[in-house]
């Protein structure tokens, strides 16, 4: 019952980060977004508070966006962690940041990964959402540049420009 | 690491079972249980507790069942808010707690939070909710240690207020908590979770765990408002739920409690009074003034106590009045993602 | 101007892909390896005398490497050179809780974190103030030696005749109205990374900053270092609004742990000291009094302001003149006296925040000048227009205005609201509201006045074609950057991808004064035209050599150089730019910007504060919901037209209107900051309540161009002057939904719950005197 790893205070995990199985040695109290930014150096992935109040740390976890100062790394083991890196392929922008690029979603940009992979947790689960979802949605995460408008509006083009 | 408040020293086991989980918590002397975590770990980055272990029940597959039998939906503690939130058979069949689930803090909390976590959330305080620098600064209160209570510093007790939004929904459909203990598992009606402390809010053993809700079945409306500053990711400045039913046009059931103005999530006394009664001007009246004398709201928040008042009571007119109106639609369920 | 005028919707941010895939690099993302953590022991006393600062069982901790308290600060800083009177850590005294008295490096955060714990430290505490009056009192012990009263700054100003405007008016009214202090909130916790080689004696500083040559200044200033040993260098900054246009404690105190420790030294405030390290709007207490003729037309002005602004200058002075001195500029005044009190407090100190000095005393004006015209009977929108400025003119107070685009932004809103045909014919419980703003285009007298011009923007054109532009401007989200590759292409007839933009690093750019009071897209963008003509011009003669034209049949347009007169004749962009390389080399030219003396204000002491090349203008109106059981105020919508002069980029302009009259919204309806004896109550993004998606609304943004005689393309600024309008619209709707009059900042439930409570009584009041008639 009492698991224990090989290095003290450590144990092996794996996570499949960004569509790649990878194995750390991850202390129990290691946040998952201290383990994205500093173990997997994913520092796309912000910090905005101390804890759980600002949406920035916010990925996707098993297709589900979660805030990930919230969630222990060590319980990630065996799932699917997607950060802001991991979205669009092959040097291509995903339809979310080309639409939060091109209307101007992103002012100072901080907000910005967290506000895409609450957004693209959405879209994964409803395709074609109305301006009230997409506002509940991001209800947790915090803006302070834009107000929010063009983040609706780059949520909505980029339902509009499809998968 | 350079980040700022991280988390302190802490091993993390996690038990498959139950059992396992009750043989943890008497083996560990300093432990806290782990669920979703949206208000634990807040707390241990602030110091708040000092565990050495957390327990995760997460592992424990039992906790995570709902399961609709006759009379009764059986809720599993490790159930996610956001499940009850999106289910349209809790929706149809017990509507306040529908609403109480949609409108948990923010999305996110919603889906990593679960139904015991909620319903064995801290009390708050804004004396207590604060960072290791400043509780040292300001003087440790009750809650943290300290020989006083910065919100009454004449009184003896902890007036940290529970502010969890499932408990009155759970206590307005008269529902029972089991608990699982070293001796097997008991069940408590829901208003006999809570005691009046702040310091210890919940009627729980060191070595018991909530496992499971039961909401009995019920011809009963009910109905869920919370009043926030914000519309979302913020803690109530009131919340009010409300099972009744009516036959004939006239009440013959009514239940009323109320969270964010005590340490413990309020069933109200006296509403028997106002069975037999048409839902009317008068009625709605009386309604309000239980539950305005009843709440003890306290300056554990920097919104003044005295409208935490006015606003449980406004709430529970408006939603009493709803649900007693011909055509009752779910009352305060905020917009919620599909599922 | 053909191709600004045929890209009308505006162009994306040149750095927005970086920050949509996560690339972008903010300071706690840049590269930390080998960097020891620092970490700040703040004061738990709110005002005290310090007795000890024991740090030698802290300094045996194994792992820690560095550590300081204030007598390691010998040199006090501050924004204004007039006021620095403060140090990195607390020296003799501590003036607020959370103020730092000694700070730490050590090899890791639990080791700093260790080392703090150890650290003793021993004061004799002093009577503390938390309001402006206790400070004012006259037995109020001073927080500082020299500022008896605790006042830090008082400013009187008379322009006309104020007594005789009143006795010439109609109707003269007068209201107190408070404000609570708010903050920044940016969304980026600070955070700085000092590396200092001790084997050159560099340092080299990466930092949250909007004004990089501040930051530069100050640590040469306070390490007692050659400025030219020092290199400061802007990351990506996540949001700023006046928080990091000051420098700030910790900025310098990492630098110095970094020298201590001969290394690299990482800083990461909590959300808590980003709170505390504040720099903010102040609490403002206004009494306005205006006097207003039968005929709509304001005949005199009689204000005053109270500010509390914390335990150090910091920026003081300047808010405390911006009150007074932006009362003018939106309106046509007669008359006005200005009376403004800056007073110290033991609570962290206040400083510059978007639409700085401005917003409060715009509100309560615009609040009043709402009530008087209700009670002459006049519409909202018809007292402003009788009282517009026509330009070119100069105020009382002599600030320049030289576009004034504000009719036609009252014109735009009044339609796109329905104004006309819905206000007063909402159901109770809603209502519509509305107000002006304006704001300054750039101080035209910089705080450190040297004599230099007051932009510089290089530009480079090299072999391979690409055309480079180095400005010292921070792009902190604004999209400053992106201004200045519209400006350069636009002049020099490129598309915009053939500009690249380098910011912000003061060993490549030149200097620059920095992200403040909306200056950069003026004077930088200025700048940035003389820079791209000058190389056009060299360009052109080049090209008009190997064409065997003269210079003056030499069109550039397209990427191209043409002879006007002879078709067919003309070469590529980059044939002339190798043209031009012949015998020079690779070409570098510098455009500059000067406010000249006139636009600098008038002569009276503190004349300078409000003086611009242009002002904005705004108005809006904002349809809000009241919900009277709970106090609840829902802002259903928002019309906002601003007249930025020119749209450069008008996707820019709208994402910055829609992001001033949004936080102008924050401060109306939830924000503030709250202290309980001194501890902050409110340092955390829960309690410090800013509006989610789900408080926004949709927001309908106009821009009116009023062409500016002296703006880049006829701009002016856009991202400030819309935020003062809004609470005054607001507060306006809330009257003209339930006929309640609010008198506070911000209109959170419990406040509006007690002005229905007064009103009630006043009904019933009323009442019981109408029955005894």
């Amino acid at each position: 019952m009492f698991e224990s790893g090989p290095v003290p205070g450590k144990r092996l995990v794996r996570i499949r980060v960004n569509g790649r199985w990878r194995e750390d040695a991850v202390a129990d109290d290691q946040l998952l977004v201290d383990y994205l930014r500093e173990t997997a150096g994913l520092t796309g992935t912000k910090t905005g508070c101390d804890g759980g109040e600002c949406g920035a740390c916010t990925v996707l976890v098993d297709d589900e966006p979660v805030p990930s100062c919230l969630t222990l790394a060590v319980r990630c083991e065996g799932r699917s962690v997607e950060t802001i890196e991991g979205l669009g392929a092959g040097g291509r922008l995903h339809r979310l940041q080309r639409a939060f690029h091109e209307k101007l979603g992103a002012q100072c940009g901080y907000c910005t990964p967290g506000m895409i992979m609450a957004a693209e947790g959405l879209l994964r689960r409803r395709p074609d959402p109305s301006e009230a979802e997409i506002r509940e949605a991001l209800a947790g995460n915090l803006c302070r540049c834009t107000g929010y408008v063009k983040i609706v509006e780059s949520v909505r083009a980029a339902v509009e420009a499809g998968a | 690491m350079t980040a700022p408040l991280p988390l302190p020293r802490v091993r993390v086991i996690r038990p498959a079972t139950v059992e396992a989980a009750i043989a943890a918590r008497a083996e560990c002397p300093q432990h806290e249980v782990l669920a979703g975590g949206t208000d634990l770990l807040v707390n241990l980055r602030r110091g708040l507790l000092a565990p050495t272990v957390l327990i995760d029940i997460t592992g424990i597959a039992e906790l995570e069942e709902i399961r609709t039998t006759g009379d009764r939906t059986r809720i599993g503690a490790l159930v996610r808010l956001a499940r009850l939130a999106e289910d349209p058979a809790i929706a149809s069949r017990h509507a306040a707690l529908h609403a109480a689930a949609a409108s948990v803090a923010a999305p996110g909390h919603r889906r990593l939070g679960t139904v015991g976590g909620n319903l064995c959330l801290q009390t708050r305080c804004i004396y207590f909710n604060q960072s290791a620098w400043w509780r040292a600064a300001n003087g440790a209160c009750l809650k943290s240690g300290g020989e006083v209570c910065h919100v009454a510093p004449e009184g003896e007790r902890c007036h940290a207020a529970f502010s969890g939004d499932l408990a009155p929904a759970l206590i307005a459909l008269d529902a029972e908590i089991e608990i699982a203990g070293p001796g097997g598992r008991r069940r408590v009606a829901c208003a006999d979770l809570y005691h009046e402390e702040g310091r210890a809010h919940l009627r729980l053993a060191a070595d018991e765990l909530v496992t499971a809700i039961e909401v009995p079945a019920s011809a009963a409306r009910s109905g869920y408002l919370k009043e926030r500053i914000r519309r979302s990711f913020d803690f109530p400045l009131a919340g009010v739920a409300i099972a009744c039913r009516t036959e004939g046009g006239r009440l013959n059931a009514l239940r009323i409690s109320v969270t964010g103005t005590n340490s413990r999530p309020l069933l109200i006394d006296g509403t028997a009074a106002l069975l037999g009664r048409r839902v009317d001007e008068s009625v709605l009246t009386a309604a309000e003034k239980l539950v305005a004398k009843q709440v003890r709201p306290m300056r554990t928040t920097l919104f003044p106590a005295n409208h935490r008042r006015s606003i449980a009571a406004a709430l529970t007119r408006r939603l009493l009045g709803a649900l007693a109106a011909p055509a009752a639609a779910e009352v305060g369920a905020p917009p919620t993602e599909a599922p | 101007m053909t191709k600004l005028a045929g890209t009308r919707d505006g162009v994306p941010l040149i750095d927005g892909i970086d920050k949509v895939t996560g690339r972008a690099r903010y300071t706690a993302d840049l590269d930390h390896r080998g960097a020891f953590v620092g970490r700040i022991l703040r004061s738990p006393c709110s005002h005290a005398q310090i007795l000890r600062v024991d740090v030698e069982r802290a300094r045996r901790l194994p792992g820690v490497v560095a550590i300081l308290t204030g007598e390691d600060c010998r040199v006090p800083y501050g924004v204004l050179p007039i006021a620095m009177n403060e140090y990195p850590l607390a020296r003799g005294k501590v003036r607020y809780r959370g103020e730092p008295v000694a700070a730490v490096a050590a090899i890791d955060a639990e080791t700093a974190a260790r080392a703090l714990s150890l650290i003793e430290f021993e004061v004799r505490e002093l009577p503390a103030y938390y309001e402006a009056d206790q400070a004012r009192a006259a037995d109020a012990v001073r927080i500082h030696d020299d500022k008896p009263g605790n006042l830090e700054r008082e400013v009187h100003h008379t322009f006309g005749d104020v007594a005789a405007g009143f006795a010439t008016a109609d109707l003269v009214r007068e209201e107190v109205i408070d404000c609570a202090e708010v903050n920044h909130a940016q969304i980026e916790p600070h955070a700085a990374l000092a590396e200092f080689d001790p084997s050159t004696g560099r340092l080299t500083m990466q930092s949250v900053s909007q004004v990089t040559f501040y930051l530069h200044m100050m640590l040469a200033r306070c390490l007692e270092m050659d400025e030219s040993r020092i290199r400061v260098i802007k990351p990506f900054v996540g949001g700023g609004f006046g928080a990091r246009v000051e420098v700030l404690n910790f900025e310098l105190v990492t630098a110095m742990l970094a020298r201590a420790a001969g290394g690299k030294v990482s800083m990461e405030l909590s959300r808590e000291e980003t709170f505390i390290t504040h720099r903010a709007r102040p609490q403002t207490r206004i009494r306005v009094k205006l006097g207003l003729g039968r005929d709509g037309r304001l005949r005199a002005c009689e204000c005053e302001v109270v500010q509390r602004g914390g335990a150090y200058a910091g920026y003081g002075v300047i808010t405390i003149l911006y009150a007074g001195s932006l009362l003018h500029g939106l309106y046509d005044l007669p008359a006005v006296k200005y009376d403004g009190y800056r007073v110290y407090a033991n609570l962290p100190p206040c400083g510059a925040m978007r639409g700085h000095g401005s917003v409060d005393t715009r509100h309560a004006f615009e609040v009043l000048l709402d009530r008087m015209a209700r009670e002459l009977g006049l519409d909202p929108f018809e007292v402003r227009r009788r009282n517009l400025l026509h330009a070119p003119t100069r105020t009382l107070n002599e600030l320049a205005i030289n576009s004034y685009g504000l009719a036609e932004c009252l014109d735009r809103v009044e339609a796109a609201s329905g104004w006309r045909t819905r206000r007063g014919r909402l159901p109770r419980g809603k209502g519509l509201g509305m107000a002006c703003s304006h704001y300054v285009s750039g101080a035209a007298k910089p705080i450190h006045w040297t004599g230099e011009p007051h932009a510089v923007v290089n530009v480079k054109v090299d072999w391979d074609g690409s055309v480079t532009a180095f400005t010292g401007a921070a792009d902190i989200g604004q999209g400053s950057s992106t201004m200045v590759a519209i400006a350069v292409a636009e002049t020099l007839g490129l598309p915009i991808e053939q500009v690249r933009v380098i910011a912000a690093d003061s060993a490549t750019t030149p200097k620059d004064n920095g992200a403040y009071s909306s200056r950069i897209t003026f004077m930088v963008g200025n700048a940035a035209i003389d820079a791209a003509r000058r190389l056009r011009r060299l360009l052109t003669e080049a090209a008009a050599r190997r064409l065997e034209r003269d210079p003056a049949d030499i069109d550039c347009a397209d990427g191209r150089f043409r002879s006007l007169s002879a078709a067919g004749r003309e070469i590529s962009f980059g044939e002339a730019v190798k043209a031009a390389l012949v015998d020079q080399g690779t070409l570098t030219v510098k455009g500059t910007f000067t406010c000249p003396p006139d636009a600098q204000g008038g002569k009276h002491r503190g004349g300078a504060v409000g003086s611009t090349m242009g002002f904005s203008y705004a108005a809006q109106v904002v349809e809000v919901s009241v919900d009277e059981d709970t106090g609840r105020i829902s802002v259903d919508r928002v019309w906002v037209a601003l007249d930025c002069g020119f749209a450069i980029n008008p996707l820019a302009v709208r994402g910055q209107i829609e992001g001033a009259v949004w936080m102008g919204m924050g401060q109306a309806l939830m924000e503030e900051t709250r202290y309980l004896d001194g501890m902050p109550a409110h340092a955390s993004f829960l309690e410090y309540r800013m509006p989610t998606s789900l408080d926004s609304p949709p927001i309908d943004a106009q821009i009116v161009e009023s062409i500016d005689p002296n703006g880049p393309f006829g701009a002016k600024e856009a991202s400030e002057g819309a935020l003062a309008s809004f609470a005054p619209a607001l507060v306006a709707a809330i009257a003209d939904a339930i006929g309640v009059d609010l008198d506070v900042l911000p209109a959170t439930p419990d406040r509006v719950l007690d002005a229905v409570v007064a009103r009630r009584r006043r009904e019933r009041l009323d009442a019981l005197a109408g029955g005894g008639r």
